[in-house]
């Protein structure tokens, strides 16, 4: 029998069907529409967050294990204004004031700083930052304040104020070798000058960015973010400690207005020290510019260029030497003054030295004697060698704001046939001390001139990688150094030195060098230099010494030679190197 | 054909006994989902506590690495070069002269060499979750196998 119902059920399932196909079409519908993809970067939001983690910065030490560089605990002091919302006038009084009595306490700053900053937040802001870069020590005393005062009524507490971690870089020794550190200033991740900014990728290591979920579900095992490398400097801080005490004294002493002393191993070009003259406090960044200025750059031993005089004629003498023009016992005939392209050249004291031999040019530091013998070796091969002793340019060590000095070579628009003579006796020519000591390592080194460097070795992922030294190019032979170094020990014996250093045979040269101006060389300021290495047998170490114009005395043997000899004697001590009859015997046992 | 029908409803069982055939079948159906959805929730539970657990053993870790960080700076200027050389001067120390030093030679000294931190650095951590916990069976069994000791040489 036909229900007469049935089309009331047809009805229904038809409309159902309608209804649930239409439901269907919809999220097909919403799934393939234009807002489909603004809803799903939408929803991702609440999904998690992608964080970056950066590294924190490797830390710097001396050779002996002294930390020089660290990176320590600040707090940034923020206050959350949402607090101060729903405050009655009375009441947000009564919290600010108290807020601003706590900044003032703890925060370095004055009670009307911090209440201007609450009371003028920028437009929109929901959270303002009260002081950035605050002591551990005072942020932990403001931390717990706040803690034990959270239920004080309003104007007895400090809700609202939030304290972040963070790491700044700090400077154990403080003014000691900050030439050759340089300094990551606050609020940048970047380092400026020195260690910090040659090796900053080092250092900083390489920011990790990931993907933390909400979900505490989907939390996994995070990769560890590895530290930047630790760096190891070839210096020895107890050595640089004392060779800046010395040049500090040195200044004082000779009223120079600035100075410079490197010391390098001239086998492996380690710089064992590099003492500059005005250091600033790396911590007291703020004040960077009291000390500094275009006049006294951060490191003076590479990036401030100078005519060095006399000390420059070793390598005339040992380019003449090597090509065989003269021999230690050819001779001269000094009549005070010789003429180079009709331009009169004078010895550095008018003196007129009569017969000399090569040593005794080089024990008079006659300029006459050694523009002859740069007459001798003509022009191209002059020149030749002074580009291969690195001259006119950079070394490459590896600090930040090297420069490379200035020498003109024939065919240039600049150069004159008068270069030729100054250029012998270390005029008309800037160097660095750091193309000095590069340069003259080749004199203590069997002919090889290394690369200089202040990076011992790097430590990363628990592995040491050592720097090697490195040979940058041999200007002379074995031969030539050794002779060199014989008539520089004869000179300095027979001068009676004041760098002389009892019970070691060390090479040395003087040098005193007119400066340039614009007008002309001025002869009432020098600049003052001397350059010495030993014991000459075994050379362990190479000195260089620079006073910038020195009132006590124009002359490098008088102001430069004791600094020298200073140098050497706590030198020989701090590196355990013993006289050289004992040393001799030693060996002999 | 009477007979068939007659064997069908013979045989064929009461409305209320299907009725309760199919509500403890629901009723099974309900428990088994109550026991997956129970096990879910566990095991969800246990991951989350971990989680939690992993985040703040994280923060545990760099506060760590945060304090070692800043003991080694005041350690390192408790022994500054300034501050070294305060204590000895003021315990009646005083820089030594070259001529002050008298050189021995020592059989079998090594003089001191520059500092390998390599040795002193914590060598990177092993990971957290341990191979059992990633390894298939398959990896694992192989593993085993060969990580087996070889059996000794029989000896009388």
């Amino acid at each position: 029998m036909k229900n007469p119902h049935t089309w009331r059920y047809l009805t229904i399932q038809f409309m159902l069907a309608v209804f649930g196909f239409s439901i269907l079409l919809q999220i097909v519908r919403v799934q393939n529409s234009a807002e489909v993809k603004d809803i799903l970067v939408a929803s991702g939001m609440f999904e998690g967050q992608s964080v970056t983690y950066y590294p924190s910065r490797g830390e710097i030490y001396d050779r002996s294990g002294h930390l020089l560089a660290g990176n320590e605990t600040v707090y940034e002091v923020g206050l959350d204004l949402n607090v101060m919302k729903d405050l009655n006038p009375s009441n947000l009084a009564a919290f600010q004031n108290n807020i601003a009595l706590a900044a003032q306490l703890y925060l370095d700053m004055t009670y009307r700083e911090a209440l201007e900053k609450m009371m003028n937040p920028p437009e929109g802001a929901v959270y303002i930052v009260i002081a950035d870069f605050v002591p551990a020590e005072k942020a932990e005393k403001l931390i717990k304040l706040r803690d034990d005062s959270v239920y004080n009524p309003i104007g007895q507490n400090l809700n609202g104020m939030h304290f972040k971690e963070r790491l700044q870089r700090s400077y154990t020794e403080y003014s000691l070798a900050s030439n050759l550190i340089g300094v990551v200033p606050p609020q940048d991740e970047r380092g400026h000058s020195g260690v910090e900014e040659k090796h900053n990728n080092l250092l900083a290591g390489t920011p990790l960015t990931v993907w933390v979920p909400a979900n505490p579900i989907l939390a996994r095992e995070l990769t560890d973010v590895p530290a930047g490398a630790t760096l190891i400097l070839t210096i020895l801080r107890d050595v640089q400690a004392a060779t800046e005490e010395i040049l500090d004294a040195a200044i004082t002493n000779t009223g120079a207005e600035s100075g410079s002393i490197v010391i390098m191993d001239p086998k492996t070009g380690e710089i064992l020290a590099m003492a500059t003259s005005p250091r600033p406090n790396l911590n007291d960044f703020a004040n960077y510019g009291n000390t500094l200025s275009s006049e006294h750059p951060l490191n003076p031993a590479i990036s401030k260029p100078y005519e060095p005089g006399s000390v420059y004629k070793i390598f005339t003498m040992a380019a003449a030497l090597e090509k065989g023009v003269v021999k230690p016992e050819d001779t001269y005939w000094d009549h005070g003054i010789i003429i180079i392209s009709e331009v009169p050249i004078h010895n550095w004291n008018d003196t007129v030295w009569g017969l000399q031999d090569m040593v005794g040019c080089l024990r008079h530091s006659i300029n006459t004697c050694l523009v002859w013998v740069a007459s001798q070796l003509g022009k191209e091969d002059f020149y030749s060698f002074m580009q291969k002793f690195g001259f006119g340019h950079t070394t490459g060590i590896d600090l930040a704001d090297e420069v490379s000095g200035y020498l003109k070579f024939p065919g240039d628009q600049l150069w004159h046939p008068l270069d030729l003579g100054t250029n012998a006796f270390g005029q008309g020519v800037s160097v660095t001390p750091i193309q000095m000591v590069m340069a003259a390592s080749s004199f203590a080194n069997g002919g090889r001139m290394v690369y200089p460097h202040v990076l011992y070795a790097s430590v990363q992922d628990g592995q040491q990688h050592n720097t090697s030294p490195q040979v940058v190019g041999s200007p002379i032979s074995a031969a030539t150094a050794h002779t060199l170094n014989e008539m520089l020990a004869i000179s300095l014996e027979a001068e009676g030195s004041k760098a002389v250093v009892p019970g070691y045979r060390l090479a040395g040269k003087t040098g005193t060098a007119e400066i340039p101006t614009t007008g002309g060389y001025l002869d009432s300021v020098t600049n003052a230099s001397f350059i010495g290495w030993g014991p000459l047998d075994d050379p362990q170490f190479m000195v260089y010494v620079w006073l910038e114009k020195p009132k006590s005395s124009l002359w490098g043997s008088e102001v430069a030679a004791p600094v020298f000899k200073q140098v050497v004697e706590r030198l020989v001590v701090l590196l355990r190197i013993p006289p050289d009859n004992v040393r001799l015997q030693l060996a002999g046992q | 054909m009477n007979n068939v029908s007659q064997f069908v409803q013979k045989y064929r069982q009461a409305s209320w006994r299907v009725q309760l055939q199919w509500l403890v079948l629901f009723m099974a159906g309900l428990v088994v989902i109550a026991m997956v959805a129970g096990l879910y929730l566990s095991v969800s539970i246990r991951a989350t506590q971990a989680g939690r657990e992993i985040q703040a053993l994280k923060k545990d870790i760099l506060i760590g690495q945060r304090m070692n960080a800043d003991l080694a700076l005041n350690l390192a200027r408790l022994t500054s070069s300034q501050a070294m050389k305060s204590r000895a001067l003021a315990l009646g120390f005083k820089p030594l002269e070259p001529e002050q030093i008298t050189y021995v030679a020592v059989a079998g000294y090594t003089p001191p060499t520059a500092i390998n931190l390599a040795r002193l650095k914590t060598p990177q951590l092993a990971p957290i979750i341990l191979p059992e916990y990633s390894l298939s069976l398959f990896e694992w069994f192989a593993d085993m196998l060969q990580s087996t000791p070889p059996t000794s040489s029989w000896q009388p």
